[in-house]
C-alpha cells in the first residue's frame, strides 16, 4: 500500500461522511476538522475530519497505534499534560475550537468527561471517589452531594452493591464495579461528551457486558466517544464506527454498514481479522 | 559426539547434576554464614549494651539532670535536650523535604536542568559527612552570634535530614500511576489539587516512612551537635543557649574516668539505641499497612 493510495481512500472517507444516512441526525456534538497531531518529532494523526453526533455512540477501531487512543486524548486535551506534544486543526464543541491556547481546560475537562482502560479509584472512600470532582466544579450541601452520589451511583448500577459500604476505600471493590465506580465519578460531573479508552479491555465478559448495557442507557444523555479492540463491542455498542490505520482515518459509516458492507478494502480485511 | 551430548537415560546417575548440586550446597552455606556473622555483630553490639547499659539505667538516671562525678546525677536534660533538638530538626526539614520531593516528582521532568541540578545537590548532601555540615551551621549560625546554640543543632540535624525526606518523598511520589494523574485532570482538577489530594494521599504511608527514617538517621547524630549545640550540664530550654543532648553526653561521659559518668554513658547509648529501635519499628508497622 503506497501513501498516496491511503491519501486517496482518506478522501473517499472523507465522501462517505457526508452520505445522507449517517448524517440522519443532524446534531453534531464534536466536529473535527483538518485534525493533525504530532508527538514531538513523530506526525501521530494526518488530517482527520469527522463528527461525532450528539447522544450516538461513536466506536475508533484499528489496530495498536493506529491513532484513536491519541484522537481520544485531545478532545478532553490530555496531551496538554505532557510537553512535546502538540495538535493543528480544529475540534468544534458548543461553538469553540478546543484546540485554542486560552481556553479553561478545568471546564473543557468538566464537559468532557474521560474513563480510561485501566479502574482507576482514588485513595479515599467509594463516596469521596464521586464527590472530589464534583467539588472541583459546584458548592452543592450534603443532602444535594447524598443525592448525587445515589443517583450516579444508581445509574451505573452500583448502588445496591455499595449503599451499605459509602465510606469504605474504593479500592476494595472488584475491577468491574471499579470502573463502573470510575464512569460514574466521571458523569457526576455532568459532562456533556464521554470519552471511554478501552473501558472494558481489563474486565471479565460479565462486568464487559454490564458496561455495555450501561453505554446504551448512558447515550441518551451523553455523546459517547469509545476506543475499542473488540469488534463486537463496537457491532453491539456504537451507531457510528471509525476505522483507523497508522494515524489516518480510512472510513467512518454507520455501525451497521461498517460490518456489513465497508467501501474501503482496508475496513473489511481488519474487520474479518486479516490483519491487525 | 556422545561425549559432548549428555542425556538423560532411565535412572541413571547424572554425574554433572550430582557436581552442580554440590556447589548450590556451598553457595548456600558461604550466604549463610556471612548473614551469621553479620547477625552475630549485631548481637553482640546489642548485649554489650544492654548488659552494660541496664547497669546503669535507673530511675536517677532518666530523672535526674547532669551533674558532676560522684553526685548521683542522671542524663535528664540530656533526653529532653534531645527530643527538644530532633523534633525542632524534624519541624525544620518536613516542609523543605516534601516540597522539595513534591517538585521534583511532579515538576521536574527528566529534561528539566533545574530540577536535575536540585536531585543532584540532594545526593551529594545525603552522602556529605555529618562533621562537614556541622562545621558549616557553626560557621553560619554560632561563630557570627558568638555563642552556641539548641537552634543551630536543629538546624544542622535538619540539613542532614533534608536529602533522605526529598529522596523518599520523590521515589513514593514516582510510584503513583500516571493514569492517577490523568484520571485527576480528566475530572477538571488543577495540577496542585491532583498532586495533594491523589499522588500525595496514594504515597502517604512511605512518605511518613521517609520522614521516620530521616528522624532514625539524625537522632544518633553527634558530630553535627559537637560545634552547634555544645551541650550543656544544666537545664535549659532556650533555643539561642547551648543544649544538652544524649549522644554529645555519650561522647563526653564514655571517654572519662568517673565511674558513674562511664556507667551513664552506657545508659544513654541504650536509650538512643531503643529509640531509634522503636523508630524503625514504627517504620515497618507503618509501610506494612499500606
Amino acid at each position: 500500500m503506497t501513501p498516496g493510495t491511503l491519501q486517496e481512500m482518506t478522501q473517499d472517507s472523507m465522501m462517505t461522511k457526508t452520505d445522507p444516512q449517517v448524517a440522519k441526525s443532524p446534531e453534531v456534538a464534536l466536529a473535527v476538522r483538518n485534525l493533525n497531531f504530532y508527538y514531538g518529532e513523530n506526525h501521530a494523526l494526518h488530517d482527520i475530519s469527522m463528527d461525532f453526533q450528539a447522544r450516538r455512540v461513536t466506536a475508533m477501531i484499528g489496530p495498536s497505534g493506529c491513532g484513536k487512543s491519541t484522537l481520544l486524548r485531545i478532545f478532553n486535551r490530555m496531551y496538554d499534560l505532557y510537553p512535546g506534544q502538540r495538535a493543528t486543526g480544529e475540534v468544534m464543541f458548543d461553538g469553540r475550537n478546543i484546540l485554542e491556547h486560552d481556553l479553561d481546560l478545568n471546564i473543557l475537562r468538566a464537559r468532557v468527561g474521560m474513563v480510561f482502560q485501566k479502574p482507576t479509584p482514588f485513595p479515599m472512600s467509594i463516596y469521596d471517589n464521586i464527590a472530589f470532582g464534583v467539588r472541583l466544579h459546584e458548592k452543592l450541601n450534603k443532602a444535594d452531594m447524598d443525592a448525587r452520589v445515589q443517583d450516579v451511583l444508581t445509574r451505573v448500577a452500583l448502588w445496591n452493591e455499595v449503599r451499605d459500604r459509602l465510606n469504605a476505600p474504593a479500592s476494595g471493590l472488584s475491577g468491574g464495579q471499579q470502573q463502573r465506580l470510575c464512569i460514574a465519578r466521571s458523569i457526576a460531573t455532568r459532562p456533556e461528551v464521554l470519552l471511554l479508552d478501552e473501558p472494558t479491555s481489563a474486565l471479565d465478559p460479565i462486568s464487559t457486558a454490564r458496561i455495555e448495557e450501561l453505554l446504551d442507557e448512558l447515550k441518551e444523555e451523553f455523546t459517547i466517544a469509545i476506543v475499542t479492540h473488540n469488534m463486537q463491542q463496537a457491532a453491539r455498542c456504537a451507531d457510528q464506527v471509525a476505522f483507523f490505520y497508522m494515524g489516518r482515518l480510512i472510513e467512518v459509516d454507520s455501525a451497521d454498514r461498517m460490518f456489513t458492507n465497508p467501501k474501503q478494502q482496508q475496513t473489511q480485511d481488519y474487520i474479518t481479522g486479516r490483519f491487525g | 559426539m556422545s561425549d559432548t551430548v549428555v542425556s538423560i537415560s532411565g535412572w541413571k546417575p547424572n554425574p554433572r547434576a550430582a557436581r552442580r548440586r554440590s556447589a548450590d550446597h556451598v553457595a548456600t552455606a558461604f550466604g549463610m554464614v556471612m548473614a551469621g556473622i553479620l547477625v552475630l555483630v549485631l548481637a553482640s553490639i546489642l548485649w554489650t549494651l544492654l548488659s552494660r547499659g541496664l547497669a546503669g539505667l535507673s530511675a536517677a538516671a532518666i530523672m535526674k539532670p547532669m551533674g558532676p562525678p560522684g553526685s548521683s546525677s542522671g542524663l535528664a536534660n540530656a533526653i529532653v535536650g534531645s527530643l527538644i533538638q530532633t523534633f525542632l530538626a524534624l519541624l525544620l526539614a518536613t516542609p523543605l523535604g516534601l516540597g522539595c520531593g513534591i517538585y521534583l516528582s511532579e515538576y521536574g521532568t527528566d529534561t528539566n536542568k533545574f530540577a536535575s541540578c536540585v536531585r543532584f545537590v540532594s545526593d551529594v548532601l545525603m552522602s556529605v559527612p555529618s562533621i562537614l555540615v556541622g562545621l558549616f551551621v557553626y560557621q553560619v549560625m554560632v561563630a557570627p552570634f558568638g555563642h552556641f546554640s539548641a537552634l543551630a543543632g536543629s538546624v544542622a540535624l535538619a540539613i542532614l535530614a533534608v536529602p533522605i525526606i526529598v529522596r523518599t518523598t520523590e521515589d513514593m511520589l514516582r510510584l503513583v500511576p500516571t493514569a492517577m494523574r490523568e484520571a485527576g485532570a480528566a475530572l477538571g482538577a488543577t495540577r496542585w489539587r491532583v498532586t495533594l489530594s491523589l499522588c500525595l494521599r496514594s504515597a502517604k504511608t512511605g512518605v511518613l516512612t521517609g520522614i521516620l527514617l530521616a528522624l532514625a538517621r539524625v537522632s544518633g547524630e553527634t558530630a553535627p551537635l559537637l560545634f552547634t549545640s555544645l551541650g550543656n550540664q544544666n537545664w535549659s530550654f532556650s533555643l539561642t543557649r547551648p543544649m544538652a543532648s544524649l549522644p554529645v553526653t555519650i561522647y563526653q561521659y564514655a571517654g572519662a574516668s568517673y565511674e558513674d559518668w562511664v556507667q551513664l554513658a552506657w545508659a544513654g547509648a541504650l536509650l538512643v539505641t531503643m529509640g531509634v529501635l522503636a523508630i524503625n519499628i514504627a517504620v515497618r508497622v507503618s509501610a506494612r499497612r499500606a
